[in-house]
């Protein structure tokens, strides 16, 4: 069992108090990042009709909007390092706001691609980076609760935008909606509101546990701390580089790229993105392929939606369990396995029900997976070095995420039959899942290694103290004559 | 083979039948034209009544002789003959009623008649004794997607309607587009009116119509033209101004200017209130500074020079 949790923030996170109101304000804003592109899918016909283009044209309106919300990320981290989590996600939600009323007030499909896809997606991306980032400086005991609740707001707010598009499609056209959209994305705001700075005021006692030298930026907090192999380098390193290191490299902690942790979930995740959202993309198109109608199918995406909605917070408490906590990185792993075997499994579902069966378990995987996203990057890397952790991971992620679902479309397209792509999907998932497994089973080893040689070390500085000072006390006792010498 | 002889039969007494009274009052179907200039196409449709009713839609795009048959399982009593006729549109075809033998357990009824133009479309009944009636109802294709709620646009802004036929019905010779006048439909003229454009492909039609105004909102019909008729679909438009939408805008930013102000001064005044406390605990404590950044900052300085 790995030694208890030594906390190297340098304060004692509150664990609870306002941090459930930060919980709130993430929850917000990871809802609206995640939901908003998915939910702006049902403007696009009347577009397509209205500026006479193609579905192709206006499906990029999604993907520029993504894509921006991903490229964003390393700016994000940026900024949250500077100035902290809440003016960047008020920033950002200023920014969609402005953005949706610029658009509603467009005469050309570029001024869409610009207003919704670019300014859009940055202010997307300055929500979805703090509100990440603050849950790390809030929680520590209970952060895998604390993410899995935030996490919940993606399909929560994706199941309350469907309806809610609809009506004011109907209502304003799609002119109006995006006015209206606006206001409503402005609530962006009240969660960046909520994000009060945490407190630091109350501080770690440091007389159980071994005295570290703080680094600023460099300094990390690790629940197996795992931050032993880089907290040594980091004291030499902290003044010099801000001296001879870039400008950039201040803010965002290019460093990370020698953490062993942090290479195996960037090259893991790299190859699962092109698996992760492509099976969401064509649930609908495959039940219908499979003969149900549209309504049935619209159905199961519901059924999808409302399992994951309560699968999240679920995984966020069982990863918070004394069994899981120390080892979530298997369970992690296990979450990205489960995901690559039940596409495999998918073709076998045959008729409706399967495809219900299928849509149920794929509901778990998802769930289960996104709530454990953040917290293993968090688990790694520690809270502090979370920002520019997660900008960098999801600037790297934006190409699989924008290729996964085009790829498997060729795939369908090639072999005419919904199998392959699914095939496809499963191995692309289940293979960084073993890779995952087998490699945090080897950096857990390393880990607990060089905690006790670290131990070692310690223990041994402490008897040679012990003999200095016991030398001293001779040579001062013998010097003045102290000692009875017989 | 023998249905065969019997078209031919019937067919030749109806056209006698028509050409003896040539009465348009009854519902009489038209006569063949002979002989036919271009052989019209064949088509069969038949269904079973086990019950009192039943109904058939039929879809039709050009001219066609459509062979209706009938067959009735009958009642509990089965006479061995019964009286049939025929009806179009509820009244009874003069001329229609024959005897029908049961065979098989079954009493059958079969009709030819010959569908060109749009008033040969409607309700064809063929009725078993009183009671027993089977309705088929041939009409022109009906079009695919219907539009039950409304376009909505805005003033001086523009819109496009769009009508379609679905993939594997056939194509319309043209498209029209109407606007309702009162109770009448009247056609646009995109040479007259230079506000409205129509672009028309094989299954599609677009009616885009340019500077709306509000007079310009009501209902608009689109139809589809094939040889037996025109099918009409109906789109519905509704003009708004920017001021409808800007309502709940509005709203909702008062609402989030509400709350970002009621969070950020209820922290406003808890901050005041710890630090009057915290001005108390920090005489007992001899350590820590106070504020937040700068208390950070302090300590790490503090730390570093241990």
């Amino acid at each position: 069992m790995p030694p208890a949790a030594v906390t190297n923030l340098g304060y004692v996170p509150p664990d609870g108090g306002w941090g459930w109101a930060v919980v709130v304000g993430a929850f917000i804003s990871i809802g609206f990042s995640y939901a908003f592109p998915k939910s702006l899918t049902i403007y696009f016909k009347e577009i397509q009709e209205y500026f006479s283009v193609s579905y192709s044209e206006i499906a990029w309106v999604s993907s520029v909007m993504l894509a921006s919300m991903y490229a964003g990320g390393p700016v994000s981290s940026i900024l949250v390092n500077r100035y902290g989590s809440r003016p960047v996600v008020m920033v950002g939600g200023l920014m969609v706001s402005i953005a949706m009323v610029l658009a509603s007030l467009g005469t050309t499909i570029i001024h869409l691609y610009l207003c919704v896809g670019v300014i859009g997606g940055f202010g997307l991306a300055f929500n979805l980076q703090p509100a990440l980032t603050i849950i790390g400086t809030y929680f520590q005991v209970k952060r895998p609760l604390a993410n899995g609740l935030a996490m919940t707001g993606s399909p929560v707010v994706l199941s309350t935008f469907a309806p809610l598009n609809q009506f004011l499609f109907d209502s304003f056209g799609w002119r109006g909606s995006f006015l209206v959209l606006g206001s409503i994305v402005l609530n962006c705001c009240v969660a960046g509101a909520l994000m009060r700075p945490v407190d630091k005021r109350v501080r770690f006692k440091p007389s159980d546990g071994p005295p570290r030298c703080e680094g600023g930026a460099a300094e990390e907090a690790a629940e197996v701390d795992v931050s032993a192999q880089s907290a040594d380098p980091a004291p030499e390193d902290g003044p010099a580089e801000s001296k001879s290191q870039s400008y950039i490299s201040r803010y965002i902690d290019f460093s990370l790229f020698r953490h062993n942790g942090f290479l195996i979930y960037l090259s893991g995740s790299v190859v699962m993105f092109f698996g992760f959202f492509a099976p969401v993309v064509f649930l609908a198109p495959y039940a219908k392929h499979q003969g149900t109608d549209e309504y049935s199918a619209a159905l199961l995406l519901s059924i999808f939606a409302l399992v994951d909605m309560f699968i999240r917070p679920i995984t966020g408490f069982i990863g918070n369990s004394k069994w899981v906590r120390p080892r979530i990185q298997y369970f992690f792993s296990f979450a990205v396995s489960y995901n690559g075997v039940c596409h495999l499994l998918c073709p076998l579902a045959s008729g409706y029900e399967g495809l219900v069966v299928y849509a149920v378990f794929y509901g778990l995987a998802f769930g289960m997976l996104s709530a454990l996203l953040f917290e293993a990057l968090m688990d790694l890397v520690g809270a502090h070095r979370f920002s520019s952790a997660v900008g960098l991971v999801t600037i790297i992620e934006c190409g699989p995420v924008l290729l996964g679902p085009p790829i498997s479309g060729a795939l369908v397209d090639t072999f005419r039959d919904y199998k392959y792509m699914y095939y496809a999907c499963g191995i692309f998932m289940l293979v960084p899942g073993i890779f995952f497994f087998i490699m945090h089973y080897y950096n857990y080893k390393k880990v607990n290694e060089e905690l006790m040689q670290s131990a070692l070390v310690i223990s041994n500085n402490k008897e040679a103290l012990q003999l200095r000072i016991n030398q001293d006390d001779e040579t001062m006792k013998s010097k003045y004559g102290l000692d009875t010498v017989d | 083979m023998t249905s065969s002889w019997k078209q031919q039969l019937v067919q030749v007494l109806l056209v006698l039948v028509s050409c003896g009274h040539g009465d348009t009052k009854t519902a009489a179907p038209t006569p063949t034209p002979l002989p036919p200039v271009t052989p019209l196409k064949q088509d069969a449709k038949s269904a079973v009544l086990t019950g009192k009713n039943f109904t058939e839609r039929v879809e039709l795009s050009s001219p066609v002789n459509m062979t209706l048959s009938c067959t009735w399982k009958g009642d509990q009593d089965k006479p061995p003959n019964i009286t049939g006729h025929w009806r179009k549109d509820g009244q009874e075809i003069q001329d229609s009623r024959v005897t029908v033998m049961l065979e098989d357990e079954n009493y059958k009824l079969i009709q030819v008649f010959s569908v060109v133009s749009e008033k040969d479309l409607g309700n064809y009944s063929c009725v078993f004794g009183n009671e027993a009636r089977i309705d088929f109802i041939l009409e022109v294709l009906q079009m695919g997607e219907k539009r039950d709620k409304p376009v909505v646009s805005y003033i001086r802004d523009f819109v496009v309607m769009t009508c379609k036929v679905e993939e594997n019905k056939p194509i319309p010779t043209t498209w029209n587009w109407y606007t309702s006048n009162g109770t009448d439909k009247e056609q646009i003229n995109t040479t007259a009116s230079k506000r409205f454009k129509i672009v028309s492909e094989e299954r599609e039609t677009k009616l885009k119509v340019k500077d709306l105004t509000l007079d310009d909102a009501g209902q608009y019909y689109c139809g589809a033209v094939y040889p037996i008729g025109t099918s009409v679909g109906q789109v519905e438009l509704k003009v708004i101004t920017f001021m409808e939408p800007l309502k709940p805008f509005i709203t909702i930013l008062i609402e989030v200017v509400v709350l970002v102000a009621a969070i950020l001064l209820y922290e406003r005044s808890r901050a005041k209130k710890d630090s009057a406390e915290g001005t108390q605990t920090n005489a007992e404590q001899n350590t820590e500074p106070q504020g937040d950044d700068k208390g950070a900052e302090g300590n790490d300085s503090v730390r570093q020079r241990k």
